[in-house]
């Protein structure tokens, strides 16, 4: 699990299935994203595009098929988990930060105490991450005291401060104003731009056209499409896609 | 004139002086009618009764007590007997909460279904019946002659005999702050930490300091020592009865029974609200960040819904304070029996009463205050609605 390993697909998945009792939420999902790739999955509410995602770092467990993360396979074997959750980093809708602790401490929690670095280190990557995501003056307000789009941006930094190799994504932006969505996209293209591996649900469609390299349409728990952000765009030959692109697009 | 009347700082103090004024005469007028009543028939109001000694003894004190004691120190026995009654009462209610309430948040059906049950078994029988059910089973034990024996203890009918340290009194009241101070000492590093050192860093400190305040407190006991007897003085059977130890009676361990029992059935419930009040977003974050279970209880399901459980916690613990005054009823000397029997004897009925009003407001004002400066202390900062 590091930087060394050899070449191969960040992530594989392979006949993913997902139950939620009888609910069939997820059918044989096929999907290979490779080192430094950028996905972005859309598709209609209900559709399993968090579940997909959320399989990935075992917030949900699948139920059939193989999920292979930086060449560790997603099983029941705590520490395999435990691997692929340092190396994998996820930002939520709702931020999800801890609202007990600073901005700073949020970031510090992780990497001190699963990658038990020293609290001067955690301290200098922290506010390093802050000045990244452009917020490095609130470090010591709580996140009850930001905006929105500040706290989504403490949200990616902390996720960003455990060093992780891929990036997950669950809609970002949509619970945001539409004024504080821009700032967010920001720092998710700047992310982009250098390289990191992103698989991003989010139906921000300018954001798909600039920095994915394959877009994933998702309907009824299957992947009904899966194209070059050009080609999905402008040329899509499926119904399903063509007719929820035209609802997300503004007709 | 008009003007700052319309003024709406104007208006609420003049409110506030009508309502504090009003509540005054009220109050005076009462006592002024009492006390012209009370001298028609003869009895001299004022507390001068709290200097004569009582003429009668109580059953159990912490504190040294004969008849020849005056009133005034019966009634500090009384609020003695009432804050270890409910001091014992509230920390084992706690316990049996904690566990009760975590059972029902449990994934496992069973503790679900048994932590369940037992609330819905102990919080809708009056705890009266409670009270006089555990006095009834504890009463019914064996005779000091055939008592159960358990780690130097013996439970008999005539209560629970405990051994203590052959200590002097003052020397065993230090070594009690020194163990007190054992476990608040690491919680307050632990708490100060927070803001500079985050995250079990201060641990070796922390146990350091645990250790030492222990050792002071073994060191008081071995120099409090009396002479020429062991260490720890066991009970033991003389003739018919038990001599040596401590004798907790009967009275004290069903009330506290039954505090432990009805109380933790409502603690059970506060504990479970306080767990499902934390977002299950938080925990999947810290999940997400790599942090193993044991890390996402202690960093952020407790602490938070510790925040949410605080308030509510704080009202029945006061409600369960005054819940001791149940100590009449099986005649264990509390405050309130105290007082009760201080009324029969002397006739003070109004000053008795006024006194035992104030001790308990006093009481649970203060234990109000505390939790208030703690929720104060580790209130959430800013706003938390999200989305
Ligand atoms: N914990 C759960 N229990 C039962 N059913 C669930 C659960 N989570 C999701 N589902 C169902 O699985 C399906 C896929 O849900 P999912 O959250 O993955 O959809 P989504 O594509 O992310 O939708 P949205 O755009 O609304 O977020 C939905 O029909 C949903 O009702
Ligand atoms: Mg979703």
């Amino acid at each position: 699990m590091n930087s060394t390993l050899p070449s191969g697909p960040a992530v594989r998945i392979e006949g993913l299935d997902k139950y939620y009792g009888s609910f069939h939420a997820l059918r044989t999902i096929n999907l290979s994203v490779e080192r430094g790739e950028r996905i972005v999955i859309c598709g209609p509410s209900g559709s399993g595009k968090s579940t997909l995602i959320r399989c990935v770092n075992r917030l949900e467990q699948h139920d059939g098929g193989r999920i292979t993360v930086l060449g560790t396979e997603l099983n029941d074997d705590v520490g395999n988990i435990d691997g692929i959750r340092r190396e994998v980093g996820m930002v939520f809708q709702h931020f999800n930060l801890f609202p007990h602790m600073t901005v700073l401490e949020n970031c510090m929690i992780a990497p001190m105490i699963v990658r038990k670095r020293p609290r001067a280190e955690a301290e200098t990557t922290a506010r390093r991450f802050l000045e990244k995501v452009r917020i490095p003056e609130q470090a010591m307000k709580f996140p009850g005291q930001l905006s929105g789009g500040q706290q989504q941006r403490v949200a990616i930094a902390r996720a960003l401060c455990m060093q992780p190799q891929i990036m997950l994504f669950d809609e970002p932006t949509s619970a945001l104003d539409p004024e504080m969505i821009a700032e967010v996209l920001d720092v998710m293209v700047t992310l982009a731009s250098e390289g990191m591996t992103m698989i991003c649900v989010t139906h921000e469609m300018g954001f798909a056209r600039r920095v994915a390299d394959r877009v994933i349409f998702m309907d009824g728990g299957e992947i009904v499409e899966e194209a070059p952000p050009e080609a999905f765009f402008t040329s899509s030959r499926n119904e399903r896609t063509r007719q929820f692109l035209s609802q997300v697009l503004g007709h | 004139m008009v003007s700052l009347l319309r003024n709406q700082k104007v208006r609420n103090a003049l409110l506030q002086v009508l309502y504090v004024g009003s509540l005054a005469a009220m109050i005076l007028a009462c006592v002024m009618i009492a006390r012209r009543n009370l001298a028609e028939q003869g009895i001299t109001s004022g507390f001068d009764f709290l200097y004569k000694s009582t003429g009668w003894d109580v059953n159990f004190s912490l504190l040294p007590a004969t008849a020849n004691d005056p009133y005034w120190w019966f009634f500090l026995i009384g609020i003695v007997n009432t804050l270890f009654l409910g001091g014992t009462g509230l920390i084992l209610a706690t316990i049996v909460g904690t566990i009760v309430g975590l059972a029902r948040t449990s994934a496992n059906e069973l503790a679900r279904l048994l932590g369940r049950t037992y609330v819905d078994i102990f919080r809708n029988i009056p705890l009266i019946l409670q009270v006089f059910f555990w006095y009834a089973l504890i009463t019914h034990l064996p005779t000091p002659r055939a008592a159960h024996e358990a780690f130097g203890m013996l439970l008999t009918s005539r209560g629970l005999y405990v051994p203590i340290p052959n200590v002097g009194g003052i020397a065993f009241a230090a070594a009690i702050l020194a163990v007190i101070a054992a476990i608040a000492l690491p919680l307050w590093l632990g708490r100060t930490s927070r803001l500079s050192q985050p995250f079990g860093e201060r641990l070796g400190i922390q146990l350091a300091s645990a250790a030492t305040a222990l050792a002071t407190a073994a060191v008081i006991l071995a120099l409090g020592r009396l002479p020429d007897v062991p260490m720890l003085d066991f009970p033991a059977l003389q003739g018919l009865n038990l001599q040596g130890g401590l004798r907790i009676p009967p009275e004290f361990s069903a009330l506290a029974i039954a505090i432990a029992i009805y109380g933790g059935s409502y603690i059970a419930e506060i504990v479970r609200g306080g767990f499902k009040a934390v977002g299950k977003g938080q925990m999947e974050a810290a999940q997400s960040v790599g942090l193993s279970p044991w890390r996402v209880f202690t960093l952020v399901r407790l602490p938070l819904a510790l925040r949410a459980m605080l308030p509510i916690l704080a009202n029945q613990y006061v409600w369960l304070m005054k819940a001791t005054t149940m100590g009449i009823a099986v005649g264990f000397t509390d405050f309130f029996m105290i007082v009760a029997l201080t009324i029969n004897h002397s006739g003070q009925t109004l000053e008795a009463i006024g006194i035992l009003m104030g001790g308990f407001l006093a009481i649970n004002l203060s234990l109000a205050a505390v939790f208030n400066r703690i929720n104060k202390a580790i209130a959430l900062k800013g706003n938390q609605l999200r989305g």
